[in-house]
């Protein structure tokens, strides 16, 4: 298990993360969310041990993690990085050493993930001869070369066309499925929706919710039901019941102590019921609503 | 599975991408060509230039041949070599215009002499002419006051001698010398600027935050100085090889135990002058973001190489023993340029080299350290140039 506890960082006398905690479990994606700025890049650089936190630490396996841990960690940084004159395949061969394998290893563990990324054939080719797509699945390339055992991904899908975001996704539910802790961070909201086991929202250095995507949505929205057919007006006087939206004949509602079956017994009394379902707000949505709601909380 | 990696074998991997990554490139390949080809341009228009200085031609008219004899031993004392031919003076004058003459000598029915020229008058034909002309005359006028002119000249002769045994290679010495100051600053500058640029160029591509997530900063730095300074000194040995072998089968080069001497002794100077400037170059290069603004930051650089260049190419030919000189080839940053010049000059001991080597080596472990804290400090901040006191702080 990947644990981030307490970390904090200071760059002079802006404070950039203050307290971050959260954990990776084995076998498990977690998305990394929040806006520009908002601290997601120094705490993977921490977790790299490319820049030192003020405080707080990184434990990986219940121990503080160390050089030789990291060098087991695949990373791809934000600010995408190859020497631009290196053939393909020398540079990965070259990454793969430099974290440890020997060089039979290194070469097939090359041949394999250019295979499985789709880049095979550009092995004998400078990295600045390839397009940028391909460039970044080099990369990602350069993060699994050496099989690692936990995953840390700064941006891995940005600038990647839907091919390679399929490609992308199905290595990384492969790899954590394989029991590999994968932190990944992006503004794709949908994707990480879709991909994630959990997620962490980050706003301003410091970690505002940590969850699965039901479990967020459930804090900040309640249950949220939408009933079709009666006309408007039926649930105002509801009691446990707070009414978002009322529009002809749809009429959404927010639980507030009152259970499901009393509203729909309300509803059927008003009239005939088509449709009777719960509202699941998209991430985008839960993410908004939870960055905002943290928001005064930051200004006190 | 990956293993542990030992510090070595992280800056062997690192040292050996350097090196490959430089040998294979075409600009190594170009700049060990362009080398050779001026080194033998240079020796090609000194040769030629020494070859039309060695004969100079005199034309000498029915009135002034009573001179050649003085004429012809002046010329042998002053090392010219002299050819003189009689000519009616206005023969000689067309000769002269033609070039066929390098000077011509007149004498007018009064005695006086006349030495004409072209355009001009040819310096070391004029000392020539001067001398034996006035030697001629001074001798008849003692004669005729009845002094004996070859007591006179025993007489006023200053014997030269020296405590120690004159040096007969002492040209060749001087030779040597120059030739390695020239490769050893070409070797230092060059290289160390690609030391300056593989570090930006890390940079600029970002590939540094991969590498640092994988090695320690002082690991990769060590490398890449190790790596760039191994193709430094294969350039070197392959360069010092072919001036060897050139200066042996041309005959210019007679002193092959002295010539090693020094092409060992360049070799360690190289060595011990490049960890110190590479050092300063990598964190030099660590400051800025781009390759554009490099040029700018390590122009200080040349100057630091520059000073001891040429205090040792205008010191020490006329004056090996300058005491300027010589309190400079211990200092470090002057000594990989100076000392090795005193040395093959003969006028350094075998002593006083380790002593500045010593020393050498001592600011390289200060340089290194303080190197290696500016790049660790500096290496992952893009965008404006981090300044020397934030480089110089704790680590961030």
């Amino acid at each position: 298990m990947l644990d981030i506890r307490g970390i904090s960082k200071r760059f002079g006398t802006r404070t950039v993360l203050s307290d971050v905690s959260f954990t990776v479990r084995p076998g498990e994606v977690f998305g990394f969310v929040g806006s520009n700025g908002a601290g997601k890049t120094t705490t993977m650089r921490i977790v790299l041990g490319v820049l030192a936190a003020d405080s707080g630490e990184v434990r990986w396996k219940d121990a503080p993690i160390d050089a030789d841990v990291r060098r087991r960690i695949g990373y791809m940084p934000e600010e995408r990085g190859l020497y631009p004159k290196m053939k393909v395949e020398d540079h990965l061969q070259y990454l793969a050493r430099l974290h440890g394998l020997g060089p039979g290893e290194a070469r097939s563990s090359t041949r394999h993930w250019t295979e499985r990324l789709g880049i095979a054939s550009r092995l004998g080719d400078e990295v600045q001869k390839l397009s940028l797509g391909n460039q970044q699945r080099v990369q990602l390339a350069a993060a699994l070369v050496h099989d690692p055992e936990v995953l840390v991904l700064d941006e891995p899908f940005s600038g990647l066309d839907p091919t390679a975001v399929e490609v992308m996704s199905k290595v990384l539910r492969d790899k954590a499925d394989g029991g590999i802790p994968t932190v990944f961070s992006s503004h794709q909201l949908d994707l990480v929706e879709r991909l994630c086991d959990r997620i962490g929202i980050i706003a301003d250095g410091r970690m505002v919710a940590v969850g699965t995507v039901e479990e967020l949505r459930d804090r900040d929205h309640g249950v949220v039901l939408v009933v079709e057919g009666p006309p408007a007006g039926w649930a105002d006087a509801l009691p446990g019941v707070q009414v978002v939206a009322a529009a002809g004949t749809r009429t959404t509602v927010r639980l507030l102590g009152a259970d499901d079956q009393q509203v729909l017994a309300a509803a059927l009394a008003a009239g005939p019921v088509h449709e009777f379902r719960r509202h699941r707000p998209p991430l985008t949505e839960v993410y908004r609503d939870v960055v905002s709601a943290a928001a005064p909380e930051r200004a006190r | 599975m990956s293993a542990p990696l030992s510090s070595v074998e992280a800056i062997r991997l690192v040292a050996k991408r350097e090196f490959v990554t430089q040998v294979r490139s075409r600009s190594f390949v170009i700049g060990l060509i362009v080398t050779i080809v001026l080194f033998g341009v240079v020796g090609a228009i000194s040769a030629f230039i020494a070859g039309q200085q060695s004969t100079s031609t005199l034309g000498v008219t029915p009135g002034a041949s009573a001179l050649a004899p003085a004429l012809e031993a002046t010329a042998r004392t002053q090392d010219l070599t002299l050819e003189i031919r009689d000519v009616a003076e206005a023969a000689g004058r067309s000769a002269l215009a033609a070039d066929e003459l390098d000077g011509l000598l007149v004498a007018d029915p009064g005695g006086r002499y006349t030495l004409l020229g072209r355009d001009a008058v040819d310096e070391r034909l004029a000392a020539v002419v001067g001398t034996a002309v006035r030697q001629t005359e001074l001798t008849e006028a003692l004669r005729a006051a009845g002094t004996d002119p070859d007591a006179l000249e025993a007489r006023s002769t200053v014997a030269e001698e020296t405590l120690e045994p004159v040096d007969p290679d002492r040209g060749q010495r001087l030779a040597l010398a120059i030739v390695g100051t020239v490769l050893l600053f070409i070797s230092l500058s060059g290289y160390g600027q690609l030391v300056a640029t593989g570090v930006v160029e890390e940079k600029q591509s970002r590939v540094v935050e991969l590498l640092l997530a994988t090695i320690k900063p002082w690991e990769l730095l060590a490398g890449k100085i190790i790596g760039l300074g191994a193709v430094g000194l294969l350039n070197l040995v392959v360069l010092g090889g072919i001036a060897a072998i050139a200066g042996i089968s041309f005959g210019l080069l007679t002193l092959p135990g002295a010539a090693l001497g020094m092409f060992a002794m360049v070799l360690v100077w190289y060595l011990l002058g490049f960890f110190l400037f590479a050092s300063l170059y990598a964190a030099i290069g660590s400051t800025v973001s781009r390759q554009e603004e490099l040029n700018s930051v390590v122009a200080p650089m040349i100057f630091l190489l520059l000073i001891p260049f040429i205090l040792t190419v205008n010191l020490l030919p006329g004056d090996p023993r300058n005491p300027l000189a010589t309190v400079l080839s211990y200092i470090p940053f002057f000594s990989q340029t100076v000392m090795p010049a005193r040395y093959a000059l003969g006028t350094a001991e075998l002593w006083e080299v380790g002593i500045a080597a010593l020393l050498a080596l001592v600011a390289i472990v200060v340089v290194v350290r303080l190197a290696g804290r500016v790049y660790r400090n500096s290496v992952l901040r893009t965008g404006a140039r981090v300044s020397l006191r934030e480089a110089l702080g704790r680590a961030a």
